[in-house]
């Protein structure tokens, strides 16, 4: 199961900056690597070659915040530097 | 000389109705958002519950952009592909003013209430920190030479409140204390909205599942009805979502957006989803915070308000926090018109916190402390739906022996759960407590 289809109807205005970074170096030791579900769009992706495994990608974030909680605030992961994008760019709802 | 008097960072409900209010007292109050129109950003379920709003603008049911009203709550409980559902209306819950609202166009018409009261509207600007200096608060944004000074800063930015965690005034949120969201707004058309529902034109209905899968404790459905659409999603505790399941990197986890496309398939959920246009996708989080261990609000000439004080109640699976958000935000007002009268700011945020723990949202809290350590109860996710389901079926099935719905029925279900009557007992009284 992905989110594809779900991202679909989601839209944004993509800064040409990202304003989550993370830091594979500490992804090395993290066992469960949670962002891998925990995500609702999949912005974290599991890739052997990559260090720690992860390869991240900010375009399609749809700033909810649960790697702030997950990761950026655990000590034990805190791969993770998350802020907020830019005025007026990022995820863009119509309905909410 | 300050830039303006008051600096609310956020125009949602809770950041528009504090500039509301203040700007309804000539206080001058800027109202800064990192959205490029109001509402783009923000996302609820939901109901509000209309009552202080009414209070505060008056023409709000007539005008505003609302769903339906509110005249049905429906509670189901699953086990595997069987349901079991309570449904509630009542004339009593028709006379509030209690409306589905979607923010996208809800927030844009409120913020448009509160220029016209004359509080300055900054749109597309991000605030990146607030610092307490003598005399003052400088609010730093993304704009070039994009500071702003005032006397008081409202932090009414949300679940992950920028203002919060740069001040200091909030901790590091854990995973226990949030709910993870994802939800989907499918488009179908009023008719068939009004006869799927059982609806009166106008009229709307909200839905809340517990029990799937099986026995996962603090997940759950929702589904609410807008004129033309409906909103179906799901909410798990992060904590849970981290370890519940066997679907994650070291086979432990569960995504939620999985979940939510399973429950859709569900025998009790298909048919009133079906069919439509999927619109929107959304993710987000919502504090769970219980009475006792909800975060610091307030320092010296800062204070926040709403989803960024952590101020929801949760009862389980629907949450109660746009009302509260616009209590808390005209709480905030009233203390900014207190220090503007003493010509003293540096009490700004305890005279906040003093009013806010007057105000019904401090009672309501208060009265169900309780109920987050009930919803935690795995019996509630797993035993009692499958006696519940053991019991009924006994009772409809040609297979049962007919004889109704017994307590020997009913017990021979708990014995074969495991559950004993003590603990029935028990958690019947907790809950009675709680809520
Ligand atoms: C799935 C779900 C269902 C819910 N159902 C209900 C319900 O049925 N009934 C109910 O009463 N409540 C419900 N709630 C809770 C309710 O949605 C929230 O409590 C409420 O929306 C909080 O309002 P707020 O004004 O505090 O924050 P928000 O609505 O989050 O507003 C925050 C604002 O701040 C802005 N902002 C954030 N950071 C910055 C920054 N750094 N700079 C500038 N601007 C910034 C954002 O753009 C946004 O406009 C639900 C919540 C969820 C997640
Ligand atoms: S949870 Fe954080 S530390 Fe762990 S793998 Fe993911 S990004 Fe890296
Ligand atoms: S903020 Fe939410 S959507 Fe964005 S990367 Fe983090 S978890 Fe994913």
């Amino acid at each position: 199961m992905s989110t594809d289809e779900y991202l679909d109807d989601v839209e944004w205005t993509v800064d040409d900056q990202g304003h989550i970074t993370v830091d594979n170096g500490d992804c090395e030791d993290c066992s469960d690597k949670p962002c891998l579900h925990l995500c609702p769009a999949e912005c974290f992706d599991h890739q052997e070659e990559r260090q720690g495994e992860i390869y991240f990608s900010y375009e399609h974030c749809i700033e909810c915040g649960a790697c702030l909680v997950f990761c950026g605030n655990d000590p034990d992961k805190g791969a993770v530097s998350w802020t907020k994008p830019e005025g007026g760019k990022g995820v863009e709802y119509d309905f909410g | 000389m300050t830039d303006f008097d008051v600096v609310v960072v956020g125009a949602g409900r809770a950041g528009t109705a504090a500039a509301y209010r203040l700007a309804q007292e000539n206080v001058d109050v800027a109202l800064v958002d990192r959205a490029r129109q109001p509402g783009m950003k923000n996302v609820t379920g939901g109901v509000l519950y209309g009552e202080v709003l009414a209070d505060l603008v008056p023409e709000f049911p007539e005008e505003a952009p609302l769903g339906r009203h509110v005249v049905e709550h429906n509670v189901q409980m699953l086990h595997d592909d069987a349901s079991i559902g309570v449904s509630y209306r009542d004339p009593a819950i028709r006379e509030e003013p209690n409306y589905t609202v979607q923010l996208g166009e809800f927030d844009r018409w409120f913020v448009r209430k509160a220029e016209e009261q004359g509080a300055t509207f900054v749109p597309e600007t991000t605030v990146r920190g607030v610092e307490q200096r003598e005399g003052h608060a400088v609010v730093a944004t993304d704009r070039d030479g994009g500071d702003i000074t005032c006397n008081a800063v409202v932090g009414a930015d949300g679940v992950n409140t920028t203002v919060g965690r740069t001040t200091g005034i909030r901790d590091p949120v854990q995973p226990e204390n949030v709910g993870l969201s994802v939800k989907q707004v499918i488009e179908l058309d009023r008719k068939t909205i009004d006869e799927r529902f059982n609806l009166r034109s106008g009229e709307g209905t909200a839905y809340i599942f517990a029990g799937f899968p099986e026995g996962a404790p603090s997940v759950g459905y929702f589904i609410y009805t807008f004129e033309s659409t409906i909103s179906v999603g799901a909410v798990g505790n992060m904590a849970t979502l981290q370890t519940y399941g066997d679907q994650g990197y070291d086979g432990q986890g569960t995504p939620l957006y999985d979940l939510l496309t399973r429950f859709k398939e569900l025998d009790a959920v298909r048919p009133l989803v079906r069919g439509g246009v999927a619109q929107e996708y959304q993710g987000i989080l919502v504090p769970e915070f219980g009475y006792d261990d909800l975060p610091n609000r307030h320092e010296g000439r800062v204070c926040l308000v709403g989803d960024a004080a952590g101020l929801v109640l949760n009862k389980g699976f629907t949450f109660r926090g746009l009302d509260f958000g616009v209590e808390s935000g005209i709480r905030a007002a009233e203390a900014a018109m207190q220090c503007r009268k003493r010509g003293n700011w540096n009490a700004f945020g305890e005279r906040y916190d003093a009013l806010l723990g007057d105000s019904y949202v401090m009672d309501e809290l208060r009265q169900h402390s309780r109920l987050p350590s009930f919803l935690e109860n795995e019996r509630l996710y797993e035993a009692y739906p499958a006696v519940a389901r053991e019991t009924l079926k006994q009772t409809f099935s040609s297979e049962g022996d007919a004889s109704g719905l017994t307590w020997k029925h009913a017990l021979t279900a708990l014995r074969r759960q495991d559950v004993g009557v003590r603990d029935l007992l028990a958690d019947g009284w907790r809950a009675f407590r709680s809520v």
